[in-house]
């Protein structure tokens, strides 16, 4: 294996890892607002791709266009899902919550399988196959624009939990009794988190599709967002940006080494390992929060 | 015994609160606050002094409690059926039992989440203002309040409180765990805000030394029930007050000790 | 009604914590257990090892599943891998000529001690994090099973079970299959049923409540974990054993994979955290769900005469089970156990509206 092919991956990786970044904004959006962790994330991604293949196939719109309506509709669905599913359970064990959570994942998943089935289709953005080249390394064009995407996201996101709103949101995050007593409204704000994490899974669900197609594998990008939402911190919006790069260059490398030794796969290997050990050495992932425990 | 007839900003007639449907927390509670005056919920810990005032800021439902029975009136105005955020609205603010200060924010940030309801313009002059009350959050405004002292949380919690502009303050235990000098430092300050500016107080104490410092009338609760009503002075001065309340069996043997837990009742 | 607690007294402390104090609930256990003795008799073989067969062992593995969320309040997305383990595990010692009887103890064995990595990550974590990385051993433990072949048995990736010998008479016929069966069901049920009145079963509690606060009080709530999970683990290695040896005959890496672990909690759920006649429930609830949802499915597309894709019926089911987690959640978050103790607190008092906590 020569250096640059090596580094090759690792460019590539990364630029992949910014994308699985875009995935774990969107658990990471939810848990800064509301300490729920979010394993519906890959099946809204899912939905949200069928929704905007729905608007191009069967409404005859063009792809943004049918972007845009989808953005508009993940977004009531976000909200939908937050007032029928979530709200009953504020203050529940967090079990049931998770429970919740994946019994919502089975539902989404299994539900867009029902109405639009399982063959892969192809979701074409109008972005050229032919590689861009950046000095000796060949870099995928999907990739660049998937990653310059999810920076601009990056930084929208962070603009906001520094505004009265986020402020509100993060407040409601640490302490719901504490937000309803000063006014505010906790219902709306998490409903607020599930809608802005339903457009996020609609912008990474088209970027994916962009890259692999829409199909049921869409909804398995949950295990990387988990992965490297832990790894940043669930309630880190920078470190989901750096623990995506990060899981994406160790991915890249991973596999180009690791994939002829152990007859392929290694890529989930990996994730998985990288979470046990972010969670057995650092729950707090890179840039977490600590629990600040007073006795 | 009665109070001087006032206009009364808060008044509860009979509440009744019931946890998860059986539990019976609090029987038939009413509790006056003229408009502008200052205070006091005593009662040892469960008597229901949390209670009482979780039902007035509406924060029963979170913890599967509910008004059963009686009326809950703000200005003349029934707020039994209101959302919280509501009846912060109506100028009801709660600053909660162990402070809750929200941890991962600096204190800048606590006040910025609990002005939700008001325009820049109001909030920037409710910080000035808070800023005043409590310099010392000022010092501290960029560090997580998690990091904060005790006594600095409940700066923090007493002024996010002020954030929301309220007319009627509800303190649980304020003194809960702090130094007595910080005790009467915050409590000083509390009386200047009801006298300055105009802000009725209601305020729950087990130190019942302190409240009654400061406070021009007092609600004894024992058990989820009101078991005694009178001005601060004449509080200060029923022996039995002094007996329980102020430390003054000091001289007693345990023998009467006992014997004063069962005596303790005055009405069940 | 039915369950009269009039005219019981209970005169020492033993009779007061007997298991079982009202006789309605001794006689209604009795008869229950004379109908699962007698099943093979007038029940048909179809329904006897096709649907009380898996009933059984999966109410076992529920049960031990129920035993680390409801008693120990810990999560476990991993159950399924703990299962196949131990199923693994029996496959290869029976394979190697190691009598059935120890093969399922060394399954259980095995799958404890491996199981009791996740209690050291119980240890450092809680919660959330605790789910996922369980969750994520779950993953490893699939890529292991699948990606080495001497475990999984090369690329077929289907190992064959030798028939289950017992005292060395082999066991084939179905009746004595379910008796293996239901003598599990019965063991874990009596074992978790006497679980809630020892020292063992409160101190769960205690740590499952607030394990800081157990720790005050002298609960090492670092032991009680690892006894937690590995006895859980115990539990589920035996069961995914028998599951092979009694009802796949072959095992595969599929077969325990994390949508197995999640049918596993959705019993759990479903039936009710905690609750053991709630186990019995869920696993029947959720193992008999998909077919009945198919019955349906037929029934109604020949009744109203539309027809739906193969892929809408192949995925229907599965939307239908989320939304049924979904439900339960929100409807009865304590399950099917909760409905049925809802109902028998209201016999006890009936004709009278409450019970007095
Ligand atoms: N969330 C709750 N659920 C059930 N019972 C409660 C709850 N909160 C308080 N109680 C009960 O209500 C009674 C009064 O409690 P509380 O109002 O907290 O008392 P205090 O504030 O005076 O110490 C106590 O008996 C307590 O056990
Ligand atoms: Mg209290």
């Amino acid at each position: 294996m020569d250096a640059i092919s090596l580094m090759e991956s690792a460019a590539n990786g990364a630029l992949i890892g910014l994308m699985y970044s875009l995935v774990a904004m969107g658990i990471v959006l939810i848990y800064k607002s509301s300490s729920v962790p979010n394993l519906a994330q890959g099946s809204m991604t899912m939905l949200a791709a069928y929704v905007v293949l729905a608007f191009a196939n069967s409404a005859g719109a063009p792809i943004w266009a049918a972007i845009s309506l989808a953005i508009i509709t993940m977004f009531i669905i976000g909200l939908a899902i937050e007032r029928v599913a979530l709200r009953r359970l504020a203050g529940r064990p967090i079990i049931m919550i998770l429970m919740m959570t994946l019994g919502l994942e089975i539902f989404l998943r299994a539900g867009s399988m029902t109405i639009w089935g399982g063959t892969t289709r192809p979701m074409n953005l109008g972005i050229s196959d032919a590689p861009l080249f950046l000095g000796p390394l060949l870099i995928n064009r999907a990739y660049a624009f998937g990653a310059v995407v999810t920076i601009a996201m990056f930084g929208f996101f962070v603009m906001f939990f520094r505004s009265r709103v986020g402020v509100v949101l993060r407040a409601i995050s640490d302490d719901y009794t504490a937000a309803w007593s000063v006014g505010i409204s906790v219902e709306r704000g998490v409903a607020l988190s599930w809608a802005m994490s339903a457009v996020v899974a609609t912008i990474a669900g088209v970027l994916w599709s962009s890259v692999q197609g829409v199909d049921q594998s869409l909804a398995q990008l949950l295990l990387k967002g988990v992965t490297v939402a832990v790894l940043g911190g669930l309630d880190s919006i920078g470190g989901a940006l750096l623990a995506g790069v990060l899981l994406g260059v160790v991915e890249g490398i991973a596999s180009s080494v690791l994939d002829p030794l152990l007859g392929g796969a290694s890529r989930d290997l990996v994730d998985a390992a990288m979470l046990i050990l972010t969670i057995l050495i650092r729950p707090h992932g890179l840039f977490g929060r600590h629990d600040i425990e007073r006795v | 015994m009665n109070a001087p007839i006032t206009a009364k900003i808060l008044s509860l007639n009979n509440i009744e609160v019931v946890y998860d449907h059986v539990s019976l927390a609090i029987k038939g509670v009413s509790i006056d606050v003229p408009e502008g005056g200052m205070v006091a919920l005593l009662g040892a810990n469960g008597a229901g002094k949390s209670t009482t005032l979780k039902s007035i800021s509406g924060l029963l439902t979170a913890e599967r409690g509910e008004v059963r029975r009686g009326e809950l009136q703000f200005r003349g105005q029934s707020i039994g059926g209101l959302m919280p955020q509501d009846r912060v609205k109506l100028g009801i603010a709660h600053v909660l039992e162990g402070r809750r200060v929200f941890e991962h924010l600096t204190p800048d940030e606590n006040l910025i989440a609990a002005s939700a309801l008001h325009s820049r313009q109001d909030m920037n002059r409710n910080k000035d203002r808070v800023y005043s009350y409590f310099p010392r959050l000022h010092e501290r405004r960029t560090v997580a309040s998690g990091y904060l002292s005790g006594g600095e949380q409940q700066m923090l919690a007493i002024g996010r409180a002020l954030m929301t502009q309220p007319k009627l303050l509800m303190l649980d235990e304020p003194s809960l765990g702090l130094a007595p000098f910080l005790v009467a430092e915050i409590f000083q300050i509390l009386g200047r805000i009801n006298r300055d500016e105009g802000l009725s107080i209601l305020l729950v104490e087990q130190n019942a030394i302190a409240a009654l410092e400061i406070v021009s009338h007092g609600y004894l609760i024992e058990s989820g029930r009101i078991v005694m009503h009178d001005s601060a002075a004449a509080l200060k001065k029923n022996p039995d007050i002094q007996e329980f309340y102020l430390g003054g069996a000091e001289n007693k043997n345990f023998r009467d000790i006992k014997h004063y837990s069962r005596r303790k009742r005055w009405l069940t | 009604m039915l369950f009269r607690q009039a005219g019981i007294f209970h005169a020492d402390y033993s009779a007061d914590r007997a298991l079982f104090p009202i006789p309605a609930d001794r006689w209604m256990i009795g008869i229950l257990l004379l109908l699962a003795l007698a099943a093979p008799i007038y029940m048909n073989t179809l329904y006897l090892s096709s649907y009380l067969l898996p009933w059984l062992i999966w109410t076992a593995g529920a049960l031990g599943l129920n035993l680390i969320l409801g008693w120990a309040g810990q999560f476990h997305l991993g159950y399924a891998a703990v299962m196949g383990i131990g199923a693994y595990a029996a496959v290869h010692a029976t394979r190697a000529g190691i009598p059935w009887e120890i093969a399922i103890v060394l399954a259980g064995i095995t799958a404890s001690v491996i199981g009791s990595v996740f209690a050291f990550a119980a240890l450092r974590v809680k919660g959330l994090y605790l789910a996922l990385s369980t969750l994520a051993l779950q993953f490893v433990m699939d890529w292991t099973i699948s990606h080495v072949p001497a475990i999984s048995g090369g690329t077929q990736a289907t190992l064959q079970a030798p028939d289950i010998r017992l005292l060395g008479r082999a066991v084939t016929s179905d009746a004595g299959l379910y008796y293996v069966a239901l003598v599990w069901c019965v063991l874990v049920t009596s074992f978790m049923l006497n679980l809630r009145r020892t020292a063992l079963g409160r101190a769960l509690v205690a740590v499952r409540e607030k394990d800081y606060a157990a720790a005050v009080i002298g609960v090492n709530s670092f032991y009680f974990k690892l006894v937690a999970f590995a006895t859980s683990s115990f539990i589920g290695g035996v069961s995914g054993a028998i599951l092979i040896g009694t009802f796949y005959h072959a095992v595969t890496p599929e077969q325990f994979s994390v949508d197995v672990s999640i049918q596993a909690l959705a019993m759990v759920i479903v039936g009710g955290l905690g609750s053991i006649i709630g186990s019995y429930f869920g696993a029947a609830f959720i193992l008999l769900m998909p077919g009945v949802m198919n019955s349906f499915i037929s029934w109604a597309t020949t009744k109203f005469g539309f027809s739906l894709g193969i892929e809408t019926l192949a995925h229907l089911p599965q939307a239908f089970y989320g939304a049924l987690i979904i439900g339960f959640l929100l409807i009865e978050p304590l399950g099917l156990g909760k409905i049925y103790n809802n109902i028998r607190d209201y016999l006890l008092v009936w004709p009278f509206g409450y019970t007095k906590k």
